[in-house]
């Protein structure tokens, strides 16, 4: 990450709550916010449990802080933490969803604007891949969307999946190779 | 077929295509509850009902020591996870021969692959330790125990008695910290830590029981099996123990790996 001027780094912010500047901890939370959300929402396909468990992880987080290590990377000690409230609730009896990714409207094939030939074909394709994403385990689903729609190095994915990092490609490569066979087959909804 | 490549090209303009639910604005909550300090966990004699569980523990204990009483009363209260687990002697007993898993009484051996394939969670393995030299899996547990064993390892002590470094035991449950004051003698002594964001327990000193819930909620007993210190994390569901003739900065450094 390249700090920009005027704007304390990830690393400062880090240092400064670690000696107890709540300012700073707030900062980091507003950055981290979204993608420990989206992080957790993939683990458990709910909005409201992936919004429990991104506060509750913050907030723990924030409790474990004197663990942290300076000069590491703060994601994905953070997105650990965030993840594994978000599995805890998975795990919840009675509280399982299925994650089911969407197409913001936009991008349905339906409700695009007039627009070239081009354009509609691929808002087919992106709602067929989709819709081929959504139908793999939940495994698979996990790992992809945290690489390619979440942008997660694979140490971040490691962490937010709870796998050591080097299962990570070897996940990745059998999900992919499982999506490609699942496009193979045919159009799906 | 799509070449992967091809694929990764799609995923990725798929990305931006995505619909995600809003992201909720949490910096003022978390700021709020961090503005409280974390509550401090009671001690186990502060509470009644603690006092009442370890009471009716400790005559359980008791009884069940005496063989002929043992099945009646796992039978009566339901608790066979919690009873069977007390055969363990409080000191390990090593033989002079045979497998160490055998000989530590950690169940059968296995690979990591399998044993992976026997139980729900994803199994922590500690980047600093490597992959173990053996992996044992037991059933003991609702939902399975699995023990990784380290048998040298560069910097850390081999236990002559047991010929083992490291042993690191995955079991689900959650530890119940309620009964830490009451089992662990004198010569014990325990000292709260945190790793990676989990609550964890430096335990030193003499062999001492570790009380938890398991998966279906009964508690269980383990007498750890080393008779050394030993590092207990509450992985958010999944209680890893790491044993070893280790300091506490090496049994810091073996759980912070853990992924």
């Amino acid at each position: 990450m390249h700090p920009m001027e005027g704007r304390p780094t990830d690393g400062d912010l880090f240092t400064r709550a670690q000696r107890g500047d709540k300012v700073a901890y707030e900062e980091i939370v507003r950055r981290y916010q979204e993608v420990a959300f989206r992080t957790a929402y993939v683990i458990t396909g709910s909005s409201a449990d992936a919004e429990d468990a991104a506060q509750e992880g913050f907030v723990k987080a924030y409790r474990a802080l004197a663990t942290f290590r300076t000069g590491a990377e703060p994601r994905p000690w953070l997105l650990r933490i965030v993840a594994n409230e978000a599995r805890n609730r998975a795990r919840s009896a009675g509280r399982r969803h299925q994650l089911e990714l969407r197409l913001a409207a936009r991008f349905r094939p339906g409700d695009a604007a007039p627009s070239p030939e081009a354009a509609a074909v691929a808002a087919e394709d992106r709602s067929r891949l989709l819709a081929h994403v959504n139908g793999l385990s939940e495994e698979d689903r996990q790992v992809i969307a945290s690489r390619y729609f979440l942008e997660l190095s694979g140490e971040e994915t490691a962490a937010a999946l709870g796998i050591p990092e080097g299962t990570v490609k070897s996940r990745l490569s059998r999900a992919l190779t499982r999506l490609r066979e699942r496009v193979e087959e045919g159009p799906r909804a | 077929m799509p070449e992967i490549a091809e694929l990764e090209r799609s995923l990725d303009l798929l990305r931006e295509a995505i619909d995600w639910p809003a992201t909720p604005l949490l910096a003022g909550r978390i700021t709020a509850r961090i503005a409280t300090p974390a509550p401090a966990p009671r001690a186990w004699f502060q509470s009644r009902w603690a006092l009442a569980a370890a009471i009716a523990l400790l005559a359980i204990a008791a009884l069940t020591a005496y063989t002929p009483s043992r099945d009646a009363i796992a039978s009566w209260i339901n608790l066979h996870t919690s009873i069977t687990r007390m055969n363990h002697l409080p000191t390990p007993s090593p033989q002079p021969s045979g497998p160490l898993g055998k000989r530590l009484g950690l169940g059968e051996p296995t690979t990591l692959a399998a044993a992976q394939g026997k139980v729900a969670w994803n199994i922590l393995l500690p980047a600093s330790l490597g992959r173990p030299d053996e992996v044992y899996f037991q059933l003991d547990a609702p939902s399975g125990e699995v023990n990784l064993v380290y048998k040298s390892r560069p910097g850390l002590k081999t236990s002559r008695q047991t010929g083992v470094a490291v042993l690191i035991t995955e079991v689900s449950g959650r530890v119940d910290t309620n009964f830490f004051g009451k089992m662990l003698g004198q010569g014990t002594t325990i000292e709260d830590v945190t790793v990676n964001g989990h609550k964890g327990w430096w335990i030193s000193g003499e062999p001492h029981d570790v009380f938890f819930a398991d998966a279906n909620g009964n508690f269980r007993s383990e007498t750890l099996r080393l008779a050394t210190n030993t590092l207990l994390i509450d992985e958010g569901g999944i209680i890893v123990r790491i044993e070893g003739d280790l300091t506490k900065a090496q049994a810091l450094e073996i759980a912070a790996s853990l992924s």
